[in-house]
C-alpha cells in the first residue's frame, strides 16, 4: 500500500559538519552511509539516542564523494570528483579496492536492482558499468556531447537503472537523456528536456541547471527527469523546481511540473513502489519535498525540509524517508494527522 | 636603455604636444622627471581581463584542497616550483613560471558590487570631493601618445546589466574609454554615407574654428580635453578594422576559439598591437551565489583557454614584454559554501594576477590562512596593486596630478608596489 504523502512529518534532523552529497541505507535499519564534502564516507545510526557519524578510514577519496551504493551486506561502493570508485568493507570501514574509473569528476552512481552492476557517470560524459563484486568494467557508452551548444564544457550529472534492471538512463547538462539496454549497451531511446538548461546569452553569458535526477517508474514505462526551470537571474537557484515525466518508449512527455511553491533544484527523484506518486526533493537555500500524482501530474503534497537535500532513500515499508544534504540529515515519517500543516514558504536562494 | 629613432621621435612628439596641451595636465607634465622616463614608457600596453561579478580565488589562483572551504576541485602544480592553482586552469598552470605572478593577499574591504568595482577600477575608495580616473584612463594618459591615431582606452563590457563604463574622472573626456557594450564592433564611428569625406573634413575644420573662438580667453580643463577628443575623431574612425577579427587568419581565430571572451581577447591583442595602450575585456558574470562549482567549471575553462592563447600570441609577436595582462574583478568569493553550493561576495582575502610586462613570472606573493578566511601574510590593498601595476609599466606611482591646487598621486596615498612580483 502506498504511503499517504499528506501524512509526511519531519521527526528528526541531525546536524553534521560537512555537506552530505549522497546516501545509501543498510536494509532494515537506521544505519545510513553517506558521502560527503569532506572527501569521506561516514556511517550514522539515525535511530541511536545521540546519533554521531563515524568516518570510514584508510586511503579514501581526494574530493567530494558524490555517489554511494550498497552492493551486499558488507560492501559499499563510492564515487567521487576524484574520478575514483572505491570498494569498502562496511564493517571494518576500510577500502578494499580502488579503480580509476573516469578522467573527470564522477557525479553519481546507480546500482542494478540485483546489486550486481554499478553505473557511474562523470564529466568525461561517459557512463561506465562495473561488476559490483569484482570491480571489472563491463562496458561504457555515451550519447552526450562534451561541449554545450554554447561552447562550454558539458556535464553528465544523472544516472538511473530501471526497476527491472534492463535499462539505464543517463542525463546531461543540456537536457539530453539517453536510455540504454544494460546488458548490451545499445541505445534504445532518447528524450529531450531542454527546459532544464538555462543559457543566459546576454546578462551573464554562462549557463546553469541541467538534468540532476532521473528515475524509472515501477513498471519501467515512465522516466522522470528533474532539475530546475528557466532562471532569470542565474546567479541564484531562482526558478521553480522542475520535473518532466516521459513515456520514454514512445518518446512522449506526459507531464511537466514547474513547482509553484519552491524555487529550487531537484536533486533526487523516487517513485512510489505502487506507482501512485513521484517524490522529488532538492533545494536552494532550504530544502523541499514534493509528491506528484502520476495520473494528473499535479502535486499532492509539498513541504519544506531544513536543508538543501542532495539525496534521499525510503525504507522497505515505504513509510519513512531519510534525506541528506547541507550540513544535516532529516528523517521524515508518513504518520501525521491527514490534515496537512500550513504550506511552507518557498525556499529562498 | 636603448633609444630607437622612432622611440625618440615619438617621445619628442609627445613632449611637443604636451607642452601646448591646454587641459589640467599641463602643470603636471611640467613636473615630469625626464625625457628618459617618457621614452621608457613608449610601447607599454595593458590588457585588463576584468572578472566581473567576482571570481572565486579558491577555484582559480588560491585553491584550498581538502579544507572545508576548498570545494571539490584539486590543486595542480604549475610550472613555477611550489605554486599550485586550481585544476580548472590547466593551461595557465603550464604558463605561470614563464609569464605570470599571482597576488594572493588582496584585502579590499568592500564586498559590494558597486563599491568594490569602484575601488578596483580606481585603486582607492570613493571620495565625494573628487572624481578619480580609473586605471584605464590613467594608463591612457601615461602610456598613450597625444598624436595617436588609435583609441587610448577601449573597454569591452558586453554582458550584465549595470555595465561599468569606466571613468576618466578629473582627467577629462580626452581619456574616457571607447566603450563597447552592445557588440564587439564599435558603433557610430563610421562616417555616414550621406556625408562625403570632404564634407566631413570641412565640418571638423568649422568645429575647430568655432571652438578656437569659443576658448579664446577661456581657460578650462574640460574645454581643452573636449577639443583634444574631437581632434582625434578621424583616427578613431579609422580604427574600425581593428575590431574586425575577420581580418585575422582562420587559424588564428580558431586558436582563440568560439566564445565571445576568446574573440574579445583576440581583438584586445589586435588593439595593443596597433598601439592602444589600455584595453579592458570584461568577462561576466562570476557572481555564483548558486552552483559556484558548475559556474566556475564553465567560466574557468573560458578564462584558462582565452588567457593562455592571448599570452602565447603576445609572446609570439614579441609584445608580451611590453604588455601587462591583468586579471581581477571587484572582489573574490567567500570561503564558506552556502546551501545552494554557491559562494558569496568576499573582499577580505582574494587574488589577482599580473602577466608579462615588468612582471616576475612564477612569483606568488602573499598568503591566506588555511581556509582562506583572511590574509595571513603580505596583506595588500587596491592601492598597492595599482602601484605595482604602474611600476611594472615603468610609471612612477608616486607621480602626482594637480587637480586645482590639490596634488593627487597616481596610486593612493601610502600605496606601495609589491616588489616581489616585479622584475
Amino acid at each position: 500500500m502506498a504511503a499517504d504523502p499528506v501524512k509526511l512529518q519531519k521527526t528528526k534532523d541531525i546536524g553534521i559538519p560537512s555537506i552530505a552529497m549522497c546516501v545509501a541505507r543498510t536494509p532494515n535499519s537506521g544505519r545510513l552511509i553517506f558521502g560527503s564534502s569532506d572527501f569521506k564516507l561516514h556511517e550514522i545510526d539515525v535511530f541511536a539516542e545521540n546519533p554521531q557519524p563515524t568516518s570510514f578510514g584508510g586511503e579514501g577519496h581526494q574530493s567530494y564523494v558524490t555517489g554511494v551504493v550498497l552492493a551486499g551486506p558488507n560492501i559499499a561502493i563510492s564515487g567521487s570528483y576524484d574520478g575514483q570508485l572505491i570498494w569498502w568493507d562496511v564493517e571494518k570501514r576500510e577500502p578494499t579496492r580502488k579503480v580509476k574509473a573516469h578522467d573527470l569528476w564522477i557525479r553519481r552512481l546507480g546500482i542494478s536492482p540485483d546489486s550486481k552492476v554499478i553505473a557511474s557517470v562523470a564529466d568525461d560524459m561517459q557512463c561506465k558499468l562495473w561488476n559490483a563484486e569484482t570491480g571489472e568494467m563491463l562496458r561504457q557508452f555515451s550519447d552526450h556531447k562534451p561541449m554545450t551548444p554554447h561552447n562550454f564544457p558539458s556535464m553528465l550529472h544523472a544516472v538511473a537503472f530501471s526497476s527491472n534492471g534492463k535499462f539505464i538512463a543517463t542525463g546531461d547538462k543540456v537536457g539530453h537523456v539517453a536510455i540504454w539496454e544494460a546488458t548490451s549497451g545499445s541505445k534504445v531511446g532518447t528524450v529531450e528536456a531542454p527546459g532544464l538548461y538555462t543559457w543566459d546569452p546576454r546578462q551573464r553569458r554562462h549557463s546553469i541547471g541541467g538534468i540532476r535526477a532521473l528515475a524509472f517508474s515501477p513498471d519501467n514505462n515512465l522516466l522522470a527527469v528533474g532539475g530546475i526551470g528557466q532562471i532569470g537571474n542565474i546567479d541564484h537557484l531562482d526558478a521553480p523546481a522542475r520535473i518532466e515525466i516521459f513515456d520514454w518508449q514512445k518518446g512522449e512527455r506526459k507531464h511537466e511540473l514547474n513547482n509553484d511553491k519552491f524555487k529550487a533544484l531537484v536533486e533526487d527523484l523516487v517513485f512510489d513502489p505502487s506507482g501512485q506518486w513521484l517524490l522529488s526533493s532538492g533545494g536552494a537555500g532550504d530544502g523541499f519535498v514534493t509528491f506528484t500524482n502520476l495520473e494528473t501530474g499535479k502535486p499532492i503534497h509539498q513541504d519544506k525540509l531544513p536543508m538543501h537535500v542532495h539525496q534521499l532513500v525510503l525504507n522497505e515499508t515505504n513509510d519513512m524517508l531519510f534525506a541528506v544534504g547541507h550540513h544535516k540529515i532529516a528523517i521524515c515519517e508518513f504518520k501525521a494527522d491527514p490534515s496537512p500543516a500550513a504550506p511552507a514558504e518557498p525556499a529562498k536562494s | 636603455m636603448t633609444l630607437s629613432r622612432r622611440g625618440f621621435l615619438n617621445g619628442a612628439a609627445l613632449g611637443t604636444a604636451c607642452t601646448f596641451a591646454s587641459d589640467m595636465t599641463r602643470l603636471d607634465l611640467l613636473r615630469q622627471s625626464s625625457w628618459a622616463d617618457e621614452v621608457k614608457k613608449q610601447g607599454k600596453r595593458v590588457i585588463l581581463l576584468w572578472l566581473a561579478g567576482g571570481a572565486s580565488q579558491l577555484e582559480t589562483f588560491d585553491p584550498k584542497p581538502g579544507r572545508p572551504t576548498g570545494g571539490p576541485y584539486r590543486a595542480i602544480p604549475t610550472s613555477a616550483t611550489g605554486v599550485h592553482i586550481s585544476e580548472l586552469l590547466p593551461k595557465m598552470a603550464a604558463r605561470i613560471q614563464q609569464t605570470t605572478a599571482i597576488v594572493r593577499s588582496l584585502n579590499t574591504k568592500n564586498a559590494d558590487h558597486g563599491g568594490g568595482a569602484t575601488i578596483m577600477e580606481t585603486g582607492r575608495i570613493k571620495d565625494p570631493g573628487i572624481e578619480y580616473p580609473d586605471l584605464g584612463a590613467i594608463c591612457a594618459k601615461e602610456l598613450g601618445r597625444l598624436d595617436s591615431a588609435v583609441p587610448d582606452y577601449v573597454s569591452m563590457y558586453t554582458s550584465t546589466e549595470g555595465r561599468r563604463k569606466g571613468t576618466s574622472g578629473f582627467l577629462g573626456s580626452r581619456y574616457a574609454p571607447m566603450f563597447l557594450s552592445e557588440s564587439m564592433q564599435p558603433e557610430n564611428i563610421r562616417r555616414l554615407e550621406s556625408v562625403s569625406d570632404l564634407d566631413h573634413q570641412d565640418r571638423l575644420a568649422l568645429r575647430d574654428l568655432l571652438a578656437k573662438k569659443f576658448t579664446q580667453n577661456r581657460h578650462s580643463d574640460s574645454l581643452g580635453s573636449h577639443t583634444q577628443a574631437y581632434q582625434r575623431v578621424r583616427g578613431l574612425m579609422a580604427s574600425e578594422k581593428l575590431f574586425d577579427i575577420e581580418q585575422e587568419s582562420a587559424e588564428m581565430r580558431a586558436k582563440y576559439g568560439p566564445t565571445q571572451f576568446g574573440q574579445q581577447c583576440l581583438i584586445a591583442r589586435r588593439l595593443v598591437e596597433a598601439g592602444v595602450p589600455f584595453v579592458k575585456v570584461a568577462r561576466a558574470w562570476w557572481d555564483s551565489h548558486g552552483e559556484n562549482f558548475e559556474t566556475h567549471r564553465e567560466l574557468c575553462a573560458d578564462l584558462d583557454h582565452s588567457m593562455s592563447v592571448l599570452l602565447d600570441d603576445l609572446k609570439d609577436r614579441g609584445l608580451l614584454e611590453h604588455t601587462l595582462v591583468l586579471t581581477f574583478g571587484e572582489f573574490g568569493r567567500t570561503p564558506g559554501i552556502n546551501a545552494s553550493l554557491g559562494r558569496d561576495h568576499f573582499a577580505a582575502a582574494w587574488s589577482a594576477t599580473l602577466s608579462g610586462c615588468g612582471v616576475r613570472g612564477g612569483a606568488c606573493y602573499g598568503k591566506t590562512d588555511e581556509d582562506g578566511h583572511k590574509v595571513a601574510d603580505g596583506e595588500v590593498g587596491a592601492g598597492d596593486l595599482f602601484a605595482t601595476i604602474l611600476s611594472a609599466l615603468g610609471v612612477d606611482p608616486r607621480k602626482e596630478y594637480m587637480v586645482g591646487a590639490r596634488p593627487i598621486p597616481l596610486s593612493d596615498f601610502g600605496a606601495k608596489p609589491i616588489k616581489d612580483v616585479l622584475i
